[in-house]
């Protein structure tokens, strides 16, 4: 019988690394896949999806249950994300970042998505939008977000949230209507 | 409200997030605007699409090799902190006997000797100020905290 949830987190607060990862098993596809729409490839998101693993791993004592441990993960996830993008930004300047991920090939959807020709686009067009639409998207359509919770997460008000995730949708639309 | 106000509310009637008041109202407006509901119908398309959109799930092959690099960090931070705690201990017991070499040398003039007492109580103060710092940030950090489901 598969073991629950709760019981894995239990005994991962206990120490137990086997635990912890058959946790990791069980959502690596999702981190990987959630991390490549902010990071925009393959082998970024798996070096970041398995840091945030870590370091879940380290404040594990200190996960209470109130939220699903995916929602606590990937909001870890989430801010390893964001740092590296950070530093690339720092590093490559806006235009640099987006010619690198071009040049790499790195986000080619085969190695990431299902292989229909939908999928395929919609990640081709997620890639191409700036990273601000994309976090909100990652959090609505990826974490499957309230607007409460995202307005918490981004400390601004659910007004704010509602219109940042319409102008992303919108963003979206087009980039896949320009393909 | 002009057209554009309602214009975001596309989104979050999608979503099911309006308030009964602005469902009402938006609805109301809905019936006599063709460009929302064109837009509406598109975003609903797009959001189908989205949920529709599968990651591939690893092989059993690539999650054990995916979870064996989170091990091998795993051990290797445990090493890295086992490492900086020796190193904590010599340097504090190395500085510790060099001080009190300096303190109790009859030779060593009283000047260098207040230098040193205020060189220890200076890095003293400095960490004691940047732990309680950290503590401090630590309890007001939003992003590690827990969002309900």
């Amino acid at each position: 019988m598969e073991e629950s949830e709760e019981s894995l987190i239990r005994r991962c607060q206990a120490g137990n690394t086997d635990a912890f990862g058959s946790l990791v098993k069980m959502y690596a596809g999702r981190a990987i896949g959630a991390a490549a729409v902010l990071l925009g490839g393959h082998d970024d998101a798996m070096d970041a999806s398995q840091d945030a693993f870590v370091r879940a791993w380290r404040g594990m004592r200190g996960f209470r249950g109130t939220a699903s441990f995916y929602t606590w993960y990937s909001s870890i996830l989430r801010n390893v994300c964001l740092s590296r993008l950070r530093r690339r930004k720092e590093q490559q300047g806006e235009e640099g970042m987006a010619e690198r991920l071009a040049a790499s090939g790195d986000g080619d959807p085969s190695v990431l998505v299902e292989r229909d020709e939908q999928s395929k686009r919609l990640w081709a067009a997620i890639l191409r939008l700036p990273v601000h639409h994309r976090e909100i998207i990652f959090m609505s359509h990826f974490q499957q977000m309230s607007y409460k919770q995202m307005a918490e997460l981004l400390d601004v008000p659910i007004g704010t949230v509602m219109s940042r995730l319409h102008n992303a949708r919108k963003a979206l639309r087009k980039a896949l209507a320009e393909d | 409200m002009s057209c554009e106000e309602f214009e975001p509310m596309i989104t979050g009637f999608l979503d099911g997030e309006l308030t009964a008041e602005q469902r009402q109202r938006f609805q109301a407006h809905l019936e006599g605007c063709p460009s929302c509901k064109a837009q509406l119908a598109e975003l609903r398309e797009l959001k189908e699409s989205l949920a529709m959109m599968k990651f591939k799930e690893p092989t059993d092959a690539e999650l054990e090799r995916y979870w064996s690099g989170i091990y091998n960090r795993l051990e290797r931070g445990l090493g890295w902190i086992l490492l900086s705690i020796g190193a904590i201990i010599v340097l504090c017991y190395g500085a510790f006997r060099l001080i009190e070499g300096v303190i109790k040398d009859p030779n060593v003039a009283l000047v260098l000797k207040i230098g040193v007492v205020a060189l220890v109580f200076g890095v003293v103060i400095l960490f004691v100020s940047l732990l309680r710092e950290r503590l401090a940030v630590r309890g007001v950090d939003r992003y590690s905290k827990e969002i309900e489901r």
